[in-house]
């Protein structure tokens, strides 16, 4: 059961990846904020899944979604 | 195995161990400042930069993303067999989980390789420095994260021998930690400038 989890979690994460490629070497409008956006779902992905974080207390849950969100916010503000 | 029920929703004991949380997050803060202040000095070049990033190779980076998020899987699966105590399966995954870890390396290396021939290295220009800096201090990383696994690998060999399954998931932790770092360093250094 839980390794079936892991598969459907591997195969968005392989979907999310792909369509970061196409969309950084496409020339369409927001392509930075796609590319942010699809990089915070991949991490949440790794981190709530693979990591388990879910399980874990609402504190590290926080947490960790803060520090991507943050770190995002940045490089958007920064470009 | 020891098969001792942990609470993950205690604060103190999150999937790993509190440890290497903070260590995952400091690494996190630490490589975050980095490539903040590489996308900082990019606006102040921000032709070089473009330029420069263009010289990457972006279906590398993203097979690697995918080398690594695969390694990544498997690490979970390794984790859950244990947890099963399937160790037969369990050292099918681990095994499967450093395949892919040593195919990032190679990637990375044949990379290193074409970026040295073409004279791209840590003196050309800003973006080439942080180029160079962040992703071999990733490869460090990975390859430490590596010199973990097999040690966890031969621990499951060794008859007799009860893993902790604190021990494991904080190895895996770590192995993950190295995903994460390069779910930021690949859009940072290859797609956005």
């Amino acid at each position: 059961m839980m390794t079936k989890h892991n598969a459907i979690t591997w195969i968005l994460l392989m979907a999310l990846t792909v369509i970061a490629g196409l969309v950084s070497t496409a020339s369409i409008p927001y392509m930075i904020p796609i590319v942010l956006l699809l990089a915070i779902l991949k991490f949440v992905g790794v981190t709530f899944n693979f990591m388990e974080m879910r399980k874990a207390n609402l504190f590290w849950k926080v947490l960790i979604l803060g520090y991507v969100i943050i770190f995002c916010g940045i490089i958007l503000v920064l470009q | 195995m020891s098969k001792t029920q942990i609470d993950y929703k205690n604060l103190y004991y999150p999937p790993g161990g509190i440890l290497i949380w903070i260590i995952i997050f400091i690494e996190l803060i630490t490589f975050g400042i980095a490539l903040i202040t590489m996308v900082y000095y990019g606006e102040q070049e921000p032709i070089l930069f473009r330029d420069s990033r263009l010289q990457l190779n972006v279906t590398f980076g993203t097979i690697n993303t995918v080398l690594l998020l695969t390694s990544g899987f498997f690490m979970a699966n390794t984790v859950h067999e244990l947890k099963q105590e399937s160790i037969p399966k369990a050292k099918k995954h681990l095994l499967a989980t450093m395949l892919f870890g040593v195919l990032f390396l190679v990637l990375k290396g044949i990379e290193y390789d074409s970026k040295i021939d073409e004279e791209l290295l840590l003196s050309t220009n800003t973006f080439f420095t942080f180029y160079w800096m962040l992703t071999l201090f990733h490869v460090l990383h990975v390859i430490v994260g590596l010199i973990i696994l097999v040690a966890v690998f031969f621990g499951m060999l060794k008859e007799n021998s009860i893993p902790k399954m604190e021990d494991v998931e904080a190895g895996a932790a770590f192995w993950h930690m190295c995903d994460l770092i390069w779910l930021l360093l690949f859009p940072v250094i290859y797609l956005i400038f």
